[in-house]
């Protein structure tokens, strides 16, 4: 039998240790309706989540709902929205009781006093042209005044088709403003400018992609592997997509054979009530999603598919050190 | 007639190997105090698999909360007789 310490050399081995009784639970909060942009190709609002389920305004019922959570063993609340920021009783009331990641536009400051260590992701879709046309303004210019140099802060790039080319300007401008930032590709189904990712396309992103990681270390988080999966969409033949999905809300999760998933994953809606289909919207296809954290968790729930040779091993850590890093279960 | 620990100890193995497909092991030549987390790289879920087979077969129950310590075989094994 293929052990782990058998695969992996003094050093690996032990970044392994360092990641592999983690245990992350995780599950998204839809923390309110309400969004200060309306970005063409917003899923929530292309979907009309925002819709779905009506917000739960009392505050106290948001508490009693997180201990819940809580209890049922969520060690990660994901916030998004929705602009959370909008809601800063709600975050307060996630962050004084769970590890909290924040996904925001960026335009409000978290107050910094209140939420000294709170992970945000600030989202970004491309250079201003970009910004402009697809959220109505660049965003870039306020976030990253407002997060300037903040240890707890990074950008959650979303690369689209036109980006191909443009990106190492982009990774510059955020490591100027003295932070961080991981990638992710733009789903195709969103009904922006009708674009679709041709193969061709994405063995160009990938190595675009690699090549940021490559010289930019310090300011990418990200793996060559993770590039590899969610450009390709495969892993060991396997085809990502509904059959293989790990980020489906398990209550809902009828499949059979299940396969490998997130245990106990659910988005709920800001009802306190509703739960949405999966991560992300439910009118996604899930035969071109690219959902990065989906893809992420992919590679994290098969673990032991990896424990085969050192570099398919080393390729499942680096890929969990990155989740790790970016929901601050480990430092950077 | 009573089942040993050495008994429980190589079912749970036939079990793991079983459930997990796990290669080029035996139950007899699985070491029961090899670490499951840090060697053979199981995980909650795997773990949860596994606890599944063992409570139906012992009709005993295994809390959850009790996953962080079954870290070997041999763990397992003891937590299974002292329930019976
Ligand atoms: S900022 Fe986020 S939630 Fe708001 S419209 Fe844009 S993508 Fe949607
Ligand atoms: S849309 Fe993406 S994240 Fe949602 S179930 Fe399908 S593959 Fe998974």
């Amino acid at each position: 039998m293929k052990t782990v310490s058998s695969l992996l050399d003094k050093e690996w081995y032990k970044r392994y240790r360092a990641i592999s009784r983690l245990n992350i639970r995780s599950s998204i909060y839809d923390v309110t309706n309400r969004c200060n942009l309306r970005c063409r190709g917003c899923f929530f609002f292309s979907s009309s989540e925002d819709r779905v389920a009506k917000e739960e305004m009392d505050l106290q019922k948001w508490e009693a709902f997180i201990d819940r959570e809580k209890e049922r063993g969520v060690n990660l609340a994901i916030l998004i929205g929705g602009e959370p920021t909008l809601c800063l009783d709600r975050v307060e009331a996630f962050y004084r009781r769970l590890p909290t990641f924040c996904a925001t536009n960026g335009l409000i400051r978290l107050p910094r006093d209140r939420f000294p260590d709170l992970m945000v992701g600030i989202s970004l879709w491309g250079d201003e042209e970009d910004e402009r046309l697809l959220r109505g303004r660049d965003t870039f210019s306020i976030s990253s005044r407002n997060y300037e140099g903040d240890p707890h802060a990074y950008y959650l790039y979303t690369i689209t088709p036109r980006q191909i080319g443009k990106t190492e300007r982009i990774v510059r401008r955020i490591r100027d403003a003295g932070l961080k930032l991981h990638m992710q590709l733009l789903s195709n189904d969103e009904g922006v400018d009708q674009f679709f990712w041709t193969d061709e396309e994405l063995v160009g992103i990938r190595a675009e992609m690699d090549h940021m990681l490559d010289s930019y270390p310090e300011t990418v988080v990200s793996s060559r592997y993770y590039h590899q999966i969610i450009t390709t969409g495969k892993m060991f033949g396997r085809r990502f997509g509904w059959d293989e999905c790990p980020s489906v809300t398990e209550p809902l999760d009828r499949r059979d054979p299940r396969p490998r998933r997130l245990t106990g994953f659910i988005r709920w809606a800001s009802d306190l009530r509703t739960m949405h289909r999966c991560c992300t919207s439910e009118t996604r296809d899930c035969s071109t999603c690219k959902d990065g954290a989906a893809h992420m968790s992919w590679v994290m729930v098969n673990k032991r598919a990896h424990i085969r040779t050192e570099q398919d091993l080393k390729n499942w850590v680096e890929v969990y050190e990155m989740f790790a890093k970016l929901y601050r279960f480990i430092p950077w | 007639m009573t089942e040993t620990t050495a008994d429980i100890t190589i079912r749970i193995a036939e079990i793991m190997i079983n459930e997990l497909k796990l290669e080029d092991v035996t139950p007899e030549n699985f070491d029961p105090d090899m670490d499951l987390v840090d060697e053979v790289g199981i995980d909650s879920m795997d773990l949860a698999t596994v606890a599944l087979v063992v409570q139906d077969e012992y009709g005993i129950r295994i809390d959850e909360d009790d996953y962080p310590k079954l870290t070997t075989i041999r763990l397992i094994a003891q937590y299974v007789q002292e329930r019976m």
